[in-house]
């Protein structure tokens, strides 16, 4: 662990693409790791540091906040999971909460490195649908031309709030079959129920073994995240 | 258009150089060279024939590059407009911190338009497959669709013989995926064979079809010198990609398919295809408009081994 103290952003990468992790809180105890969720950025999170025993990071993914914009604009869930792993290789064994796309992505990590993800939180927000369970037959010509024309902006890295490709991570498909298998090789998943419909690749997460729901705000699901294991 | 893009997005090493056509392949070179950026990546357009005549858009397959249509480019750049380009992350086109299908059937359509007119498009192997999703968003931009062996990978769970299964799970092979994630740095480079005539013999196992002063000159255009030897010119970063993509999705979207297609098929069981007609057939039925041709003494590489029979093809379905 290199980050230093409190609000000192720590520079990671993820291929040639520069990625800012924000320290918003430094304390004796178990890492947290949060992950937006599409469209937002790692100060989306300033509420959640005092509810958690232990050093909260929040990282802002490729395409986002002070994160460097990808070349070439992709920005599946699988990317922005590596932009995770990324500061889990900084950061070491750690709790993961993901909010939107930032919850996919948590999935995605927690199966792909349950030696590393203690347990992982997942929140709705922007971008946690991705396009469906699989495309369907008529294709969508009106997602097809912001996709040319997110991909054509003259939007400045410099102040735009994000790169308007990311639209791409909004789109993808999630089979509910593939995000299973990630549940069941995670160490321990928490998902946060409000009552609202979820995404099909969420509803067959819940009788999964090991998988644990919760109800309440922010605060109480991170304060049950961290006694899941 | 922003500047969405650097000259860092074409790694070139010091000692890089890119290497002279096959003298027997000189006559075949592109009339003209553009770069423009559809999509902000700078792509290469190679062009051949008449400007004022009717486009024919090439589109080619997984690693390989635009000049690899030369054998048919020529002849039919005497009645039409022909251009093929590298697409992002072959040949001389840029690369990309990733590469994603939408993005390159995105790219694909803003080319057609480019051309300002509603185009003729063959498409082989992954590109077939890319044209034909092109011509399902913007059936606008297409006139007639050829499809050269471009109808996806086998089914899930069909081992093709001599191929290893794999059996890990998607979440298994993530954690190989961020594995390959950590270790980029951003400088990706091939491995670096000795010669030409090794990097040739690469080439030949995976297509023991080709062979000859083709497969040499196919070679030295998708190749470059380095320091440490001879490598593709392509970015490894193509191969490394991950995601739920599954082969029945190839074909999903096929029924919407507005334009006719020719169907091109080799009689000759190849490396990378033909289909069994079992796996074929199926798929092709969701196309409404089909017409299927199968060319003796080919494989996979159709319109390479049998140009003439390609281009007599190919104008015969254009005209008629």
């Amino acid at each position: 662990m290199t980050a230093e103290a409190n609000g000192v952003p720590v520079q990671l990468r993820n291929g040639r693409t520069a990625l800012h992790l924000h320290c918003h809180k430094r304390a004796d105890g178990p890492n947290l790791l949060l992950l937006h969720e599409l469209y937002g950025n790692a100060h989306d999170w300033a509420e959640a540091a005092a509810g958690w025993d232990g050093s909260v990071f929040a990282l802002d993914f490729s395409g986002h906040g002070r994160s460097g914009w990808r070349d070439g604009g992709i920005y599946s869930p699988e990317v922005l999971a590596a932009d995770a792993d990324a500061a889990l290789g900084e950061l070491g064994d750690t709790f993961v909460a993901g909010a939107g796309v930032g919850a996919y992505a948590a999935l995605l990590l927690a199966g792909g490195r349950p030696g590393s993800v203690r347990a992982a939180l997942l929140l709705p927000g922007e971008g946690l649908a991705g396009g469906g369970a699989e495309p369907q037959v008529h294709p969508d010509r009106e997602a097809f031309a912001r996709l040319i024309e997110a991909h054509r902006s003259s939007a400045d890295p410099s102040s735009a709030s994000h790169d308007p490709r990311v639209v791409l991570s909004g789109s993808d498909m999630r089979p509910p079959d593939y995000a299973r298998v990630f549940a069941e090789r995670a160490k321990a998943l928490l998902l946060a129920e409000d009552g609202t419909p979820r995404p099909s690749w969420w509803e067959h997460l819940r009788d999964v073994d090991g998988v644990v729901r919760c109800t309440g705000d922010l605060g109480s699901a991170l304060g049950r995240l961290g006694n899941l294991v | 258009m922003a500047p969405l893009f650097s000259s860092a997005m074409v790694p070139r090493m010091k000692y890089d150089t890119a290497l002279e056509p096959h003298p027997e392949w000189k006559h075949a070179a592109p009339h003209r060279r553009h770069v423009i950026r559809p999509l902000g990546v700078p792509i290469v357009l190679h062009e051949w024939g008449d400007p004022e005549a009717d486009p024919v858009v090439l589109v080619h397959g997984f690693l390989d590059h635009g000049r690899g249509f030369e054998p048919i480019a020529l002849p039919l750049a005497e009645h039409y407009r022909v251009i093929s380009y590298d697409a992002r992350g072959h040949g001389e086109s840029g690369w990309c911190d990733g590469y994603a299908w939408s993005v390159e059937v995105a790219e694909l359509v803003e080319i057609l338009r480019w051309t300002g007119k509603p185009c003729f498009v063959i498409g082989h192997s992954r590109g077939g497959a890319m044209a034909t999703d092109a011509a399902i968003q913007a059936p606008e931009t297409v006139r007639k669709l050829i499809n050269v062996d471009g109808f996806g990978p086998p089914p899930e769970g069909f081992v093709p013989p001599g191929i290893q299964s794999d059996d890990r799970t998607h979440a298994e092979r993530m954690e190989h995926y961020l594995d390959r994630r950590r270790q980029d740095s951003g400088e990706r480079t091939w491995r670096a064979y000795e010669s030409i005539e090794a990097l040739m013999g690469r080439r030949q196992r995976q297509n023991p079809r080709l062979g000859g002063s083709w497969l040499e000159h196919f070679v030295r255009i998708g190749s470059r010198r380095t320091e440490t030897g001879f490598v593709w010119r392509a970015d490894p970063m193509v191969t490394g990609g991950f995601g739920p993509w599954r082969p029945q999705w190839a074909a999903r979207q096929w029924p919407s398919l507005e334009r006719p297609m020719l169907a091109v098929i080799g009689s000759e069981q190849d490396t990378w295809g033909p289909l069994p007609e079992s796996m074929l057939a199926p798929r092709l039925a969701r196309i409404p408009e089909l017409e299927r041709a199968t060319v003796d003494d080919a494989g996979h590489f159709v319109h390479m081994e049998q140009p003439e029979a390609t281009v007599e093809l190919a104008r015969d379905w254009f005209a008629s």
